[in-house]
C-alpha cells in the first residue's frame, strides 16, 4: 500500500519504519531533510511538500507536537488537504486537545477526506519494539481499514469511540500518569526525608494494592537518578495543559491534576523541561531542602 | 479629540458618556445598533462600520468580551486606521493576544494599547476605576487625560502585554481573595458560628479587605445576584492559568482557585456572582451533613 508519514521524529520514526518493514511504499516529508536519513535503506520517496504526499498516498499517519502543527501540516497551505484525492484517510497520532482533533476531522470530512485520531502511549521504547497502546477516535468503518498497519506499531488497539474519543483517552492516560509520577517522586521524598530508603519502600510497595507500572519503572528510574528521556517533562507539561483546558471548557473539576500540572510548570520553568518526567522528584527535593 | 468607542456594555457606556462628558468628539459602532441609543441622544455619532469609524477617529477605544472579539476588531480597524492613531484597548484579554496584537499594528505605524480596568459598573459609572496599561511610555502624553475622565489610578505597567498582565496578577489575587472568604463563611457555619460577625470583627483586624466588606456581605446575606458574573472571572483565571503555563511558573493556589471555579460553572451559576464560590464548597459537604 502507499502510505505517507509525515512527522519523523522520535516516535515518528520507528513507526514508518515499521510500516517500510511490513512491506509498504512510504512517502515522506520532512522540513529538516536529515529527518529523511534513516530511510535510504527501504521503499520510501521523500517529496517536496505534505500535498505532494497526498498525491500519491492512499492512507497518511501524522505525527507531530500540537494542535497548531497538525492543523497546519492537514489543512494549510500545501497541506494535506490541498493534494489529496477523495477517499484519502488521515490518521493523527499526535496528541492533541479532543476539540481540536474533532474540529480538524470535521474540517477534512467536508473536502471527503476521512480522519482518525489515533494517540498512542508507551513511548520512544514502545514505538520501536512495536508495542504501543493506540487509542482511537472515529468511524469504525474507516478503523477497520486502518487496523492492520496499526498492527504493526502496537500491541493494544483499541476504538475508543467517534472522532476526538482516542484524544480524550490519552487525556486520561496523562491525567494517571502525571499524577502517579507526581505521587512516586512525593513517595519517594517523603521515605528519604524521613530517614527511610526509597529503594526499599519501592520494594515493598510493588507487592501490595500500590504496584503499577509507574512504581515499578518511574520508581526505579528515580532510585538510579537516571534523568534522561524516555518522555520529555516539557511534553507531559503540554499534555497536562490540554487536559486543564478541556476542564475548563467544560467546566470540570479535576483538582489533582491541576496541582500536578502545576508542578511540571515549575519543571519546565526551572530548566528541566528537557529531562524525563521523573525530575519531579529533583523539584520536591529541592522545594523541601533549606534554601542555601 | 476624534474618539472612537466599540463595546457599549455595562462598562462601556459609561466609559463613553464620560469622554463625551469632556467635550470629545464621539463615535460610536456596535453589533446591536440599539445599544448604541442613549449615546446617540446624548450627541455621539453613528459609524456604519467599525472601519469607518477607524477612517474618522484619531483613538478607537474598545471594550469588549475576550481575546477573539478584540482579534475579530482589529482585523476589521488595522486597514482603516492612519498611521500615528491608537486601538486602545479596554477589554481583558491574554497579554499574549495583546503582544501579538501590537506586533502586528506596529508593522502598519499604528499603536495598540493595553489597558485593562478594574472597579467593575460601579467604577465605570463613577469614573474611579483602576486602570492598568501596557505599550510605549511615549503615549502618555495623549493617552493620560483621557484616562483621567475614566479612573483614579492609572498606571504604565510596562511594554505591550503589561497591562494584561497587570489584571492577570489583579484576577490572581481578587478572586483568590473571594474563594478564600468563602472558605472561611464555610468553616464558620460548620463550626455553628454566624459568619456575618466572623466578618464584622475580621474587617476591622488584619484580615480587613474590599473582598471581604463587598462578597464576604453578599455571602452572608446569601446574596448570589450579580456583580461581575461569575462566568467572566472564569474567563479571566483560564487566561491567568495560561500565562503561567507559558512562563513555566508554579501557581497552586491559582490551581486550586481555577478547579473551584471550574465547580462553580459545572454547577450551572456562571451568569451569577462569584460568591457562589461558597456553594461550591457546599456542595461539596452539603449542609445537611452539619
Amino acid at each position: 500500500m502507499n502510505i505517507g508519514f509525515i512527522g519523523l521524529g522520535l516516535m515518528g520514526r520507528p513507526l514508518a519504519l515499521h510500516l517500510a518493514r511490513a512491506g509498504h511504499a512510504l512517502h515522506l516529508w520532512a522540513r529538516r531533510p536529515a529527518s529523511l536519513e534513516p530511510f535510504k535503506d527501504v521503499d520510501a520517496r521523500a517529496h517536496v511538500s505534505a500535498a505532494a504526499v497526498a498525491r500519491h498516498a492512499e492512507i497518511i499517519f501524522v505525527m507531530v507536537a500540537d494542535a497548531p502543527d497538525v492543523r497546519a501540516v492537514a489543512l494549510e497551505e500545501d497541506g494535506i488537504a490541498s493534494g489529496a484525492r477523495p477517499g484519502l484517510i488521515v490518521v493523527d497520532m499526535s496528541t492533541i486537545n479532543p476539540n481540536a482533533a474533532r474540529e480538524i476531522g470535521a474540517e477534512l470530512a467536508a473536502k471527503g477526506i476521512e480522519f482518525l485520531d489515533a494517540p498512542v502511549s508507551g513511548g520512544e521504547i514502545g514505538a520501536i519494539n512495536a508495542a504501543l497502546t493506540i487509542m482511537v477516535g472515529g468511524k469504525p468503518e474507516v478503523f477497520e481499514k486502518v487496523k492492520p498497519l496499526f498492527e504493526t506499531m502496537g500491541k493494544s488497539i483499541t476504538l475508543i469511540g467517534a472522532s476526538g474519543a482516542g484524544q480524550v483517552a490519552k487525556a486520561c492516560n496523562q491525567i494517571l500518569t502525571g499524577v502517579g509520577v507526581a505521587a512516586v517522586a512525593e513517595a519517594f521524598n517523603f521515605a528519604a526525608k524521613s530517614g527511610v530508603d526509597p529503594a526499599r519502600v519501592r520494594e515493598a510497595l510493588l507487592g501490595g494494592f500500590a504496584y503499577s507500572k509507574i512504581l515499578e519503572n518511574h520508581g526505579q528510574r528515580m532510585l538510579d537518578r537516571n534523568f534522561k528521556p524516555g518522555f520529555k517533562a516539557w511534553m507531559h507539561q503540554k499534555d497536562l495543559r490540554i487536559v486543564m483546558e478541556e476542564a475548563h471548557r467544560l467546566g470540570l473539576m479535576l483538582p489533582s491534576a491541576a496541582a500536578t500540572a502545576q508542578l511540571f510548570n515549575a519543571i519546565v520553568g526551572s530548566g528541566m523541561g528537557e529531562e524525563d518526567s521523573v525530575a519531579a522528584l529533583k523539584l520536591l527535593e529541592r522545594i523541601s531542602a533549606p534554601e542555601q | 479629540m476624534n474618539i472612537g468607542f466599540i463595546g457599549l456594555g455595562g462598562m462601556g457606556q459609561p466609559m463613553a458618556e464620560h469622554l463625551l462628558a469632556a467635550g470629545h468628539t464621539l463615535t460610536v459602532w456596535a453589533r446591536r445598533p440599539a445599544s448604541a441609543d442613549f449615546l446617540l441622544e446624548r450627541g455621539a455619532r453613528w459609524a456604519e462600520s467599525p472601519a469607518a469609524m477607524a477612517r474618522a477617529c484619531e483613538i478607537v477605544c474598545t471594550n469588549v468580551t475576550g481575546s477573539a472579539d478584540v482579534e475579530s476588531l482589529a482585523a476589521q480597524l488595522i486597514t482603516a486606521l492612519k498611521p500615528g492613531s491608537v486601538h486602545l484597548d479596554f477589554s481583558t484579554i491574554a497579554p499574549q493576544a495583546a503582544r501579538e496584537l501590537s506586533r502586528r499594528y506596529a508593522e502598519k505605524g499604528v499603536d495598540f494599547v493595553d489597558a485593562p480596568v478594574s472597579g467593575g459598573t460601579a467604577g465605570a459609572r463613577a469614573a474611579t476605576l483602576a486602570i492598568m496599561w501596557g505599550g510605549k511610555s511615549a503615549l502618555a502624553e495623549r493617552l493620560d487625560p483621557l484616562f483621567a475622565c475614566l479612573g483614579k489610578t492609572i498606571v504604565h505597567a510596562g511594554a505591550s502585554g503589561a497591562g494584561q498582565v497587570a489584571k492577570a496578577c489583579n484576577q490572581l489575587v481578587m478572586v483568590a481573595a473571594i474563594e478564600a472568604t468563602a472558605e472561611a463563611a464555610r468553616l464558620a457555619a460548620a463550626a455553628g458560628v454566624d459568619f456575618a460577625k466572623v466578618r464584622q470583627a475580621l474587617q476591622g483586624g488584619s484580615a480587613g479587605s474590599r473582598v471581604l466588606e463587598f462578597f464576604g456581605a453578599k455571602m452572608a446575606a446569601r446574596d448570589f445576584a450579580p456583580g461581575v458574573v461569575a462566568r467572566l472571572h472564569h474567563k479571566d483565571f483560564v487566561m491567568v492559568m495560561a500565562e503561567a503555563t507559558r512562563q513555566g511558573v508554579p501557581l497552586p493556589v491559582g490551581a486550586t482557585v481555577m478547579q473551584q471555579l471550574d465547580g462553580l460553572m459545572a454547577a450551572g451559576w456562571g451568569t451569577e456572582d462569584t460568591s457562589r464560590l461558597l456553594c461550591v464548597l457546599e456542595r461539596a459537604r452539603p449542609a445537611h451533613l452539619i
